[in-house]
């Protein structure tokens, strides 16, 4: 019988010069086949080997062990060189307005377009951009103006529209960019880029720089949390998912932690009943051991993460009912925030939250705020957005001001592109759609590092292009981190054989103009 | 025999004539060099353009006897075996003398064109003569030392000059690069050995709108060539008195009159007139150092006001420019220690170590009281923010805060502090921030804040000391 020529059930072992290969393949074979050639090799390789382990400690070790970098230590340096600088914020909040907020109905004042209504936007305006799926189909693209008037306030005169009534009280605090522009015209692509720096998942984002870099600043929280607002229905919600604040290619660790929009922001925080503190610390003690063993037989980072982490929720078991109790809230708190504060779940509860753990020393707090997505009704739409955000962002900025923190503290009010002028779909007298617009976006900040009272960037008149002091997604990221004290060009992960950065590839620069 | 005999005698006599011949000819050019600086004396004011023009080849023609001399003891050395080589090196040397000479007087073209004064200038002026002198008589021992005669004065020489060279050619960068600009980027434990010399500040006038708002623009922007070191048409800005003196040209400071004050005149100029300051290649002010200038100006040019009207509140408010604390990594195992012990933190504000450290107490802060407070004294002058939010501390803590003489802000927020003892702070030159709130401070404790210099944000929520408005600018100057 004939037998296949890779049965190994034969009488004359098969090798590979049997094998339909290439000759050269076969004749480097046959090289390496010879007993002096194969000692020959071992020599070299263990001799790298060896190399290998004497350079271990100084040389692979940052290619192989992130987990084992520990940022800014106790001992009052630290390992990374970083803060580079003195910074002039320890630590920042993010509010990120997922969807897109429409620029022109709420910062970008554009008088001029009431004449233009239901007028073809003219083509030299929009050039040669490819628009989304939703409206490259339109024939016309009709000029909607904002539906609702605007106002000047504060002493800088600042133009902002009537739907922000609170945020236009605090103004001469903020430092407004019109001009935030970026790559991406679709959700998910858009927010990657703003929150990592790059439109593919895998990349770390903002927070876990953060953490990885300028690392806790309290013991028993997390260094970076994230905090859901509870979706509205009506709204268009875009989906946000955990990648947007992980930590990619960095230790876990370093990831964001999560607290959930409910009454109980995180499950199973109180042992169950008859596990008292001492049972649970004898079972963790344990379990790290394990884990320890773990740790030296396979020496993955990811274990010393997974011990770091089993230790933070035992300490967030006694800090986090703390943090979430607001019995000893003065009254002024809730003159400030409204009475929405004091539901579990709503954005200016976050506010709160977040307002409480800055005090606290979390490094970074990041609010999403889904729903801005109005592709249609915005003019039924936009005044619910704003109702529910409005007061919590100027309630935030003026408790942490008024408390003293704001001097230390940076906020970020964001999203991730902004809108048309012209309407998707049908335009009315009374409504009107706006679909995503990448190429300006307005976006404030305010606080540690940042110069309050300004307006930065000019769009032309239809809030379409940028004519002045473009702000890209990565010069945003880099000025963000300025203010936290980092030289994005020197803050890098060697990850693939690259330094890796929050700013990278593409060069981005600090925007000096709107620093203090 | 005898002939020869009578031969040699007269050829040393003659050699012995002529050598001090030479060192007659160069002790006589030694002479004429140290009276240069007196021929030629530097007042400061700018001279002839074509003297100016010449004098800028100084810079690059400096380098030329700078290569030859690093070149000379490598061609001396390599001489010893070839003679070929040692024939060179004389004509190398006589070269750089040469070359030298030139360079000294384009030098003195330069100052003395350009109208420059100062310390390292004339640091950097006697350096070059005296490194001349030094050529001099370095080619008038050579031959000796060729014949075997003085071994080992040639060699010395040549060391000192080497070494005067590397001085001069040091205070020479000093004045085109800046005196910070070897140590700017050294690395901080290097830094230790380089001491940054203290600029002379006027103490007198702390917390004033000169010392806050118009001292730092001149600083950044002028005193890099009207300073101590460098004396620009004999003008310095670095203290008031010499700023409100002026220079060569006469005062440079009209009070109350802003268009006549030479100083604004020469900023506002156009960027491309030759008066125009700072000189080329030096940032120019910005439209806001301006109108502060042209507004301190027109209010009275005055050290001690402490509010001017017109000068943005931004400005007014602009931080302090951050102190040096001086380094602190060789108390590294003694700050390990303590944050072993006490649990609160002594973290590094920055990678630089001169930036300082915050104390962080919040992993241990309801058992942080003033005993444990005291404990840290040791690292007093390295502390530049205390976070004491929360604490057990009470008015017991300003004794040991008041010994934390670089501390720029404090935390004192959620504490048993009533505000007793306030009045210890105000030797905290540095201190911008305090922050009280939800304390029991009454706004009686708060005239004791009157003495702190340059507090600028003071925090006073839910304290019973509350102002109406948020406004901390408002609040500090109700204090004053």
């Amino acid at each position: 019988m004939k037998q296949h020529r890779l049965c190994t059930d034969c009488e004359n072992p098969v090798t590979p010069l049997d094998l339909p290969i290439p000759a050269a393949v076969k004749q480097k074979w046959a090289g390496v086949e010879t007993r002096r050639r194969f000692l020959g090799r071992s020599g070299k390789v263990l001799g790298w080997a060896a190399l290998a382990g004497l350079f271990g400690e100084i040389g692979l070790r940052s290619y192989a062990d992130g987990a084992d970098v520990k940022a800014p230590s106790a001992e009052g340096g630290n390992n990374l060189g970083l803060p580079h600088f003195a910074p002039k914020a320890k630590r920042a909040i993010y509010l990120f307005m997922s969807g897109g907020p429409p620029q022109m109905d709420l910062f970008d004042y554009k008088p001029n377009l009431a004449a233009q209504f239901n007028e073809d936007m003219p083509d030299s305006i929009r050039g040669n951009q490819q628009l989304t799926g939703m409206t490259a189909g339109q024939a016309h693209f009709p000029v909607a103006p904002s539906h609702w008037p605007f106002g000047q306030h504060g002493q800088t005169g600042t133009w902002v529209s009537n739907l922000l009534p609170y945020t236009a009280r605090i103004v001469d605090d903020l430092t407004i960019i019109k001009t935030t522009n970026t790559d991406a015209i679709n959700h998910e692509p858009a927010i990657m880029l703003m929150n990592t720096g790059n439109m593919n998942a895998g990349k770390p984002c903002l927070g876990a720089w953060l953490a990885y870099g300028l690392g806790s600043m309290n013991d028993n929280l997390p260094t970076f949390v994230v905090l859901q607002t509870k979706t509205n229905p009506k709204e268009n919600n875009q989906p946000v998912s955990s990648r947007l604040w992980g930590s990619g290619f960095l230790s876990s660790e370093y990831a964001g932690v999560g607290l959930r929009s409910g009454a109980d922001p995180v499950l199973y925080l109180a042992d169950p009943a008859g596990v008292d503190r001492e049972v649970r610390r004898k079972m963790l003690d344990t379990v790290e051991e394990i884990n320890r063993q773990t740790l030296a037989e396979v020496g993955d980072p990811e274990t010393n993460a997974r011990i770091a982490q089993y230790e933070m929720a035992f300490r967030m078991q006694s800090s986090v009912p703390e943090l979430i109790d607001l019995s000893k809230e003065p009254l002024s708190t809730w003159d400030l925030y409204g009475p929405e504060a004091k539901q579990p779940g709503t954005f200016a509860y976050n506010c709160l939250l977040a307002r409480r753990m800055a005090e606290r020393g979390v490094r970074f707090t990041q609010i999403y705020k889904r729903g801005w997505d109005v592709h249609d009704n915005v003019v039924g739409m936009l005044p619910v957005l704003c109702q529910e955000t409005d007061r919590g962002a100027y309630a935030l900025v003026t408790d942490l001001k008024r408390r003293g923190l704001l001097d230390d503290t940076l906020v970020i009010w964001a999203s991730e592109f902004g809108r048309t002028v012209y309407s998707q779909g049908g335009l009315t007298q009374d409504n009107y759609g706006r679909d995503h617009h990448p190429r300006c976006f307005t976006t404030w900040m305010a606080g540690g590092g940042v110069r309050p009272g300004i307006t930065y960037g000019e769009t032309d008149d239809y809030s379409y292009n940028v004519v002045k002091d473009p702000v890209h997604v990565r010069d945003f990221n880099a000025t963000i981190l300025h203010c936290l004290g980092i030289d994005h060009n020197k803050f890098s992960y060697k990850f693939q054989g690259l330094d890796q950065k929050l700013t990278s590839p593409v060069p981005a620069y600090v925007v000096q103009g709107l620093l203090a | 025999m005898i002939a020869a005999h009578k031969v040699s005698v007269a050829i040393r006599s003659l050699r012995i004539r002529g050598m001090t011949a030479q060192w007659l000819y160069a002790l006589g050019l030694s002479a004429i060099l140290v009276m240069l600086p007196f021929a030629v004396r530097l007042d400061g004011r700018p001279h002839a353009d074509w003297l100016q023009f010449l004098g800028r080849f100084h810079p690059s023609l400096v380098h030329l006897p700078i290569g030859m001399l690093v070149l000379l003891p490598f061609l001396e050395l390599a001489g010893t075996t070839r003679l070929g080589l040692r024939e060179a090196a004389g004509f190398v040397l006589h070269l750089a003398l040469a070359t030298g000479a030139v360079t000294l007087v384009f030098g003195l073209l330069l100052a003395y064109g350009s109208g420059v004064m100062g310390a390292t200038v004339s640091r950097h002026m006697w350096g070059g003569i005296a490194l001349l002198i030094e050529l001099l008589a370095c080619v008038t021992v050579r031959p000796a030392w060729i014949s075997g005669q003085l071994q080992r004065v040639y060699p010395a020489l040549l060391v000192v000059s080497l070494l005067t060279l590397t001085w001069t050619a040091h205070q020479g960068g000093s004045l085109s690069h800046g005196s910070d600009y070897l140590t700017r980027y050294m690395p901080g434990p290097l830094q230790r050995f380089f001491p940054s010399a203290s600029t002379a500040t006027d103490a007198a006038y702390v917390g004033s709108v000169y010392m806050r708002s118009i001292h730092p623009i001149l600083d950044a922007r002028c005193v890099a060539c009207h300073g101590a070191s460098k004396e620009q048409a004999g003008l310095r800005l670095d203290l008031y008195e010499l700023l409100m003196k002026g220079g060569r040209d006469g005062a440079v400071i009209a009070p109350r009159n802003p268009d006549r004050s030479l100083v604004l005149q020469r900023v506002t100029l156009s960027p491309t007139d030759k008066h125009f300051m700072p000189a080329e290649g030096h940032t120019p002010l910005t439209a806001d150092e301006i109108a502060a200038l042209r507004a301190w100006i027109l209010a009275g040019a005055s050290p001690t006001a402490t509010t001017i009207p017109g000068i943005a509140a931004a400005a007014e408010n602009a931080d302090l420019p951050l102190q040096p604390v001086g380094d602190y990594t060789y108390l590294m195992n003694e700050i390990r220690q303590i944050q072993r012990s006490e649990g609160a933190k002594l973290v590094a504000v920055s990678a630089t170590p001169s930036d300082g450290l915050i104390l962080r107490t919040i992993n241990v802060a309801s058992k942080f009281d003033d005993t444990q407070l005291a404990r840290f004294q040791r690292f007093a002058p390295f502390i530049v923010e205390a976070e004491l939010g929360r604490t057990a501390v009470n008015d017991d803590c300003f004794d040991t805060l008041s010994k934390f003489t670089n501390l720029r802000a404090l935390h004192l927020e959620g504490t048993a502090v009533t505000g007793r003892g306030l009045a210890k702070l105000s030797s905290l030159s540095q201190l911008t921030y305090l922050n009280l709130s939800g304390t029991k401070v009454t706004s009686d404790a708060l005239v004791q804040l009157k003495g702190i210099p340059n507090l600028r944000h003071i925090y006073l929520f839910e304290t019973p000391a509350e102002p109406a408005s948020a406004d901390t600018n408002r609040t500090l100057r109700s204090l004053r």
